[in-house]
C-alpha cells in the first residue's frame, strides 16, 4: 500500500500493514539543498524539492506545502519577514498596527491571484505531480481566532479579545474567518489533502472553558461551515485539548485529532476510540538532547498506546533544526518498527 | 471589610473581569481604604494567589495569565498616583525577547506582574541583542536580566541567553546580575535553561514574578554579605 492508501485506510478503519507515520520537517529542506533559509523560502520549487528530498531520505509518509507559519500573513499584506540562519522565520511587520487598520483590512476575492500565493501554488503543483497519487500532501491553515495573532501580535490580540471593543473584535474575526474559507478552498483545489487546522484557542490552555464554548467553538463552526471538515486535522499548536474532544466531535465532526504531547495519549485514544483518527505526537523539542535510545523508547511507548484498535497515526510537531539527524533516524526507525501490525 | 474586598477582587481576577476588579478597587477607595493598602493587602496578595493557583490548577489558561498581569499593572498604575510617598522599589529587571524573537506576549505578562510586585522593569522590547541586555542591566543597576524566547532557535541560539552568559562572565558580573529565561521551548524541556546558561526559568509569565523577586533578593543578599 502507498502511504496515501495507508492513511486513507487507517481513517476508514480498514486493515493496513502499519500505522501512518508523519514527520514535519520544514527548515531542514534548506539544509538538504544547501541554501540559506531566506533563499530556500523565496521559491516554491525550492520548498518542493526540499520536501521531496527529505521524504525520500527518511522514508516517512507526508510532504508539506507549508513554507513557514507567517506565510499566511503575507496574503493579507505583511511585507516583512525576519529570517534566521537556524530557525523558522517570524512575521516582522504586523499588518494591523492599530485598531483603525482592522476596518482597512481587505480579504482578497481570489487569494490564488495574490502574488504571495504563487510560490505556494508552484510548490503544490510540483508535490502533486511528483507524489500526489502516493503520499499525503499537508497544508497548514490558521483558524480565524488565531489569525489575528499573525496580523497584530499575540499580546495586542489578547488585549482586543479580552477588552470591551467587541464590534472591532468581531469585524476582525469575520474577516479572518472569510480568509480561512477562501484559503481552505484554495489549498483543496491545489491538491493538499491533509489540512491541518491550527486553532490554539480551541484549547482551554488558551482560554477558559466558558470562553471556549462561547467564543472558540462558534468561530470554529463558522470557519468550517462552507468547506466542511473533510481532511481537516484538529491541531492546537501542541497545547492540550483532551478535555474538549467530545465537544469538538459533537459540534464540528472533525475526523482527525493531533494530540498534544503534554496530554495523556491513552486518555485521548479512549475518548476518540474508533470514531476518528488519533494522532500520537512526540514531544520533539526533547529530541534535541535525547539519545537515540531514549527517542526509540518514547516512540515505542506512543505506538503501544496508540495502535491498539487502529485509527492511529504517529506524528511530530514542527521539528526544530537543532534535532540531530541520528535522532530523526532513530525516531522513524522505531515508528516503522513499533507501528507495524 | 478587607476580607470581602480581597475575595471580590480575587474572584474578578480569576474570572479575567477587569471591569469588576476596578469596581472593587474604586469601592474600596470610596470606603476609605488607602491606595497603599489596596496595593499591599489586595493587589500583591492577589498576584501571589494567582501564582499558586496557576501552578495547582490544571485548567489555568493563558487568558487568565494575561488578564492577571493586565489588571495588576493597571490597578497598580492608578494606585501609585494616589500614594502619599513613592513606594519602595525592591529591585530592577531588564527584560526583552531574545535576538531574532518578536513574540512579546510572555514579556508583557511578566512586566505586568512585576509592576504590581514593586519591581522596576526596564523594557528593552523585542529582538534584543545580548550586548544590549548586559549593557542595559549595568546602566540601570539591575539585579536580573529576563529573556523571553518563544522559538527553539532563539532560546538555544548562540546570540541569545548563551551570549548573555558569556558576556556576564567576561565582565565579571555573574554575582551581580542573574538571568532568568521563559517561553515555550523551556516548558517542553525543563532542563533547557541550564544548557543555555540561565540561572533559572519560569513556567509561565505570572509565576515568573515570584522567581524574579527571589532572584533579586538573592543578588541583594550576596552584595550586602
Amino acid at each position: 500500500m502507498s502511504p496515501l492508501e495507508i492513511l486513507n485506510a487507517t481513517i476508514a478503519g480498514q486493515p493496513t500493514p502499519r500505522i501512518p507515520i508523519f514527520c514535519n520537517l520544514l527548515d531542514q529542506g534548506a539544509r538538504e539543498l544547501g541554501l540559506p533559509l531566506k533563499m530556500y523560502y523565496s521559491k516554491g520549487e525550492y520548498v518542493a524539492a526540499g520536501q521531496l528530498k527529505l521524504q525520500k531520505k527518511y522514508g516517512y509518509d507526508n510532504v508539506w506545502s507549508l513554507f513557514y507559519v507567517g506565510k499566511e500573513a503575507e496574503l493579507l499584506g505583511c511585507n516583512e519577514i525576519l529570517y534566521a540562519d537556524n530557525g523558522s522565520p517570524n512575521v516582522a511587520d504586523f499588518v494591523i498596527k492599530n485598531y483603525d487598520d482592522i476596518a482597512k483590512l481587505e480579504i482578497p476575492d481570489d487569494i490564488t491571484a495574490h502574488p504571495a500565493w504563487q510560490e505556494t501554488a508552484n510548490c503544490l503543483k510540483i508535490l502533486r505531480e511528483e507524489v500526489g497519487n502516493t503520499h499525503p500532501i499537508c497544508a497548514y491553515l490558521t483558524a480565524s481566532t488565531t489569525m489575528p495573532a499573525l496580523l497584530m501580535g499575540m499580546d495586542k490580540w489578547m488585549e482586543l479579545l479580552m477588552g470591551k471593543d467587541t464590534d472591532v473584535c468581531d469585524e476582525l474575526l469575520r474577516k479572518c474567518s472569510l480568509f480561512f474559507e477562501k484559503e481552505v478552498a484554495a489549498y483543496r483545489a491545489a491538491g493538499a489533502n491533509v489540512l491541518v487546522y491550527s486553532t490554539p484557542f480551541g484549547s482551554t490552555s488558551f482560554v477558559g472553558m466558558k470562553r471556549f464554548q462561547e467564543f472558540s467553538l462558534p468561530w470554529m463552526q463558522r470557519d468550517l461551515a462552507a468547506g466542511g471538515v473533510n481532511n481537516i486535522v484538529y491541531y492546537c499548536g501542541m497545547a492540550p485539548f483532551n478535555n474538549v474532544i467530545t465537544q469538538i466531535q459533537e459540534t464540528l465532526c472533525i475526523g482527525s485529532y493531533y494530540i498534544s504531547p503534554m496530554s495523556d495519549l491513552a486518555e485521548a485514544k479512549a475518548i476518540i476510540g474508533k470514531t476518528a483518527l488519533t494522532c500520537g505526537v512526540i514531544e520533539d523539542i526533547k529530541l534535541i538532547h535525547w539519545s537515540p535510545t531514549q527517542t526509540r523508547e518514547e516512540v515505542k511507548r506512543l505506538c503501544e498506546i496508540g495502535k491498539v484498535g487502529g485509527h492511529f497515526l504517529f506524528g511530530t510537531g514542527v521539528m526544530p533544526l537543532q534535532i540531530p539527524e541520528e535522532n530523526i533516524v532513530a525516531m522513524l526507525d522505531a515508528a516503522f518498527e513499533y507501528g507495524r501490525f | 471589610m478587607i476580607e470581602d474586598i480581597i475575595k471580590a477582587y480575587n474572584e474578578a481576577v480569576y474570572e479575567t473581569d477587569k471591569d469588576t476588579a476596578f469596581e472593587v478597587v474604586n469601592g474600596a477607595l470610596a470606603q476609605g481604604m488607602s491606595a497603599e493598602d489596596i496595593i499591599f493587602q489586595v493587589v500583591i496578595p492577589a498576584v501571589e494567589e494567582m501564582m499558586s493557583l496557576i501552578v495547582k490548577d490544571p485548567d489555568a489558561n493563558l487568558a487568565q495569565h494575561f488578564m492577571t498581569a493586565q489588571i495588576a499593572a493597571e490597578v497598580t498604575e492608578k494606585m501609585l498616583l494616589l500614594f502619599k510617598f513613592p513606594p519602595e522599589i525592591i529591585g530592577r529587571v531588564v527584560i526583552g525577547t531574545a535576538a531574532g524573537d518578536l513574540h512579546s506576549l510572555g514579556k508583557r505578562i511578566v512586566m505586568g506582574c512585576l509592576k504590581a510586585l514593586m519591581v522596576e522593569v526596564i523594557d528593552l522590547g523585542v529582538n534584543v541583542t545580548a550586548e544590549k541586555f548586559v549593557d542595559a542591566a549595568v546602566a540601570h543597576d539591575a539585579q536580573v536580566i529576563g529573556i523571553s524566547a518563544m522559538m527553539v532557535h532563539t532560546a538555544m541560539g548562540e546570540h541569545g541567553c548563551a551570549e548573555v552568559r558569556k558576556l556576564l562572565k567576561e565582565r565579571g558580573l555573574e554575582d551581580k546580575i542573574k538571568v532568568i529565561v521563559g517561553g515555550a521551548p523551556y516548558r517542553y524541556d525543563a532542563e533547557l535553561y541550564k544548557n543555555v546558561g540561565a540561572d533559572t526559568w519560569a513556567n509561565d509569565g505570572v509565576s515568573a514574578g515570584k522567581v524574579i523577586v527571589d532572584l533579586i533578593k538573592e543578588v541583594k543578599s550576596h552584595v550586602t554579605a
